[in-house]
């Protein structure tokens, strides 16, 4: 009779170095359910489009919209470029202004108070609203694009700095009070890194709103950004390059949310929602 | 043109799904057209009801005002039609709608059809009546503003609507042998305020609305037109789709009619068609519906018009907008029939030595 080992080990997976083995894992968890789920849900828009026989002009079968992406790759990635740069302006402008903004409002009550209406005032006005306006303000240019990305950009970063900077354990506070701290160095030692995380937080959420933001801004001025592809294809019912421009415009803003959470693991390595991840 | 390779993979992984999908939509369609009898044109005056889609939004653009009139006359009634007003609130919605079957006439710019026909992917919609006999497009500069002539842009920043700058603006410069070089063209949006505040020199307006606009801010506008400068134009028209047109002949000339006869109303009875538009346009400024009524209505009577009908067309006029826009590289690519774009079929029927027939 054949000895049968109680642990059997397996074989294949043993071989594989540490890291490839990890790496394979983190592939076959994160990226593959949302590529498959992604695959399926184009082939039913595919034979959906195809079987009900759906007018182009209404739904453009995916296999029409990657032509028309193939066909012209490096203009929809040149306007794609160009709305992102549009973006990123405006997120750091809007990311600088709430977070000088909101190190007052965390020191003074007096501040929050007089300032914080006009916070929402900001939140509350529909961007399509102003982003005439600022063309005439600002003229023709790059500025009115950069203004309506950071006005969208604003709120979500003032209202999770304020909570970051106001986060600090009370414990951790008298601790380096009794040490005679600065105000700079509590601020710096203390309330920043305590805010880090809301912050990044703070940045996964504006980053998509700040793409969002200069697509608008495009439809009122400018000739170049993805945001007057999509207003010239939707006037001219050219659905596939209208797709297109969405679907760009899509994985801009997925890679920009990607590049954010690699970056919060990084930087925020010894937090403890990152540490028990490992 | 070529398709990825994992996309041609999954489809064809998919093949059996998709034959049998497409198997039970065939029998559907076989079931539902044994069930719909063949909708033949009518020469009786059977009930029918339609949606009619305005362009944009309530205003007396000569076209709009017809179809107001009709429905406030009880024009359509009389026509043995159920129209159903609605307004466009983006830019191409009209035209999908069209398509989709919700929508079975709109208006748009004569331009505009031979545009959507030329695009990728075409558009099938056919103008069934021209009202504007000129553009809708001109230009405007503040009077005080020392410019004169299109030579005079020269050095100046010059404004434009929409994508890029339009065929009617690159023939002004042609024709007056301007150097387009020497002009900085910016894209602008629906706001005049970019002329009043100088960020442009030269705006492209819609010349029955903001040169009006303008003048009542207290901005008084010299305007350009491409008709002044030999440039052929046409303005709005009456639009259907080809397959509404050619399965329901009968109301579309119905509806025609009633619209045409609209219009006429409202060119004898210019103050209560103004009320009417109002009932439409409750927060619109009369005295600026009026002006832009008036700006249309003389538009409308002019060319072909004159001796045939308000709404008349001919295909020289075609001919000579669809040459100028082809010159320009207005249009995606020439068009194969240039004569399916319009059709005057109905206006043949319904106007006897450029009388309207009534009923």
């Amino acid at each position: 009779m054949t000895e049968v080992p109680l642990h059997e080990p397996w074989e294949p997976l043993a071989l594989a170095p540490p890291r490839w083995n990890g790496a394979l894992r983190a592939v076959a968890s994160y990226v593959l359910p949302p590529a498959v789920a992604l695959a399926i849900g184009l082939i039913f828009w595919e034979v959906w489009t195809r079987a009900r026989d759906i007018s182009i002009l209404l739904v453009p079968p995916p296999s029409r919209v990657i032509d028309r992406f193939l066909d012209r790759p490096g203009f929809f990635l040149g306007e794609g470029m160009t709305t992102l740069y549009e973006a990123l302006l405006g997120l750091a402008l809007g990311a600088a202004v709430a977070i000088a903004a909101a190190v007052l409002m965390a020191h003074s009550r007096l501040a929050e108070r007089a300032l914080f209406p006009l916070a929402i005032l900001v939140k509350v006005t529909p961007v399509v609203a102003v982003a005439p306006l600022l063309v005439i303000w600002f003229g023709f240019g790059l500025w009115p694009k950069v203004c309506v990305a950071a006005l969208i950009s604003f709120f979500p970063f003032l209202v999770n700095s304020i909570t970051g900077f106001r986060s600090v354990s009370p414990g951790a506070m008298e601790f380096v009070q009794s040490l005679r701290a600065s105000p700079l160095d509590v601020f710096l030692k203390l309330r920043a890194p305590s805010a880090l995380p809301y912050l990044f937080a703070a940045l996964k959420v504006s980053l998509p709103l700040s793409l969002i933001g200069a697509v608008v801004a495009e439809w009122f001025s400018g000739d170049k950004g993805l945001g007057l592809v999509i207003f010239t294809a939707n006037y001219q019912l050219d659905t596939p390059t209208l797709f297109a421009a969405i679907a760009v415009l899509a994985v801009i803003g997925v890679s920009l949310n990607i590049g954010a959470s690699l970056l919060e693991r990084r930087v925020l390595f010894w937090h403890e929602a990152f540490r028990e991840q490992g | 043109m070529p398709k990825p390779t994992w996309l041609k993979l999954l489809l064809v992984s998919l093949i059996p799904i998709l034959v049998a999908l497409l198997a039970a939509c065939e029998d559907e369609e076989q079931s539902a057209a044994t069930a719909t009898p063949t909708t033949t044109p009518q020469a009786t005056l059977t009930p029918a009801s339609l949606t009619f889609m305005a362009g944009f939004k309530p205003q007396a653009n000569l076209p709009f005002v017809g179809a107001y009139v009709a429905q406030e006359k009880g024009f359509f009634q009389e026509q043995g039609l159920t129209v159903d007003i609605k307004h466009s609130r983006t830019s191409g919605e009209e035209f999908r709608f069209l398509v989709a079957g919700e929508v079975q006439i709109t208006t748009a710019d004569a331009a505009v059809v031979l545009e959507r026909r030329s695009g990728d992917p075409p558009v099938p919609v056919v103008a069934v009546a021209l009202i504007g006999q000129s553009g809708q497009q001109g230009f405007a500069v503040l009077a005080d503003s020392g410019i004169q002539t299109p030579k005079d842009w020269e050095g100046k920043t010059a404004g434009y609507k929409g994508s890029k700058p339009t065929p009617d603006y690159l023939a002004i410069l042609d024709a007056e042998g301007v150097d387009r070089s020497k002009i900085q063209e910016v894209r602008v949006g629906y706001e005049p305020q970019v002329l009043t505040e100088k960020k442009v020199d030269v705006l492209a307006v819609f010349i029955s609305n903001e040169p009006d606009t303008l003048a009542r801010l207290g901005y008084p506008v010299r305007t350009f037109e491409p008709a002044d400068y030999g440039v052929p134009t046409l303005g709005l028209t009456y639009v259907t789709s080809e397959s509404y047109l050619q399965e329901h002949p009968d109301i579309v000339q119905r509806f025609l009619k009633a619209a045409l006869k609209g219009i006429y109303y409202a060119k004898d009875n210019p103050e209560e068609a103004i009320d009417i538009v109002l009932k439409f346009a409750p927060e619109e400024d009369r005295e600026h519906q009026k002006f832009m009524f008036e700006t249309e209505l003389a538009a409308a009577l002019v060319g072909p018009a004159q001796q045939n009908g308000i709404g008349w067309m001919t295909a020289d006029q075609w001919q000579a907008l669809y040459d100028k826009l082809q010159r320009y590289q207005a249009l995606s690519g020439p068009l194969a029939d240039l004569s399916a774009a319009y059709s005057d079929q109905a206006l043949q029927n319904i106007y006897r030595d450029g009388q309207l027939q009534w009923p």
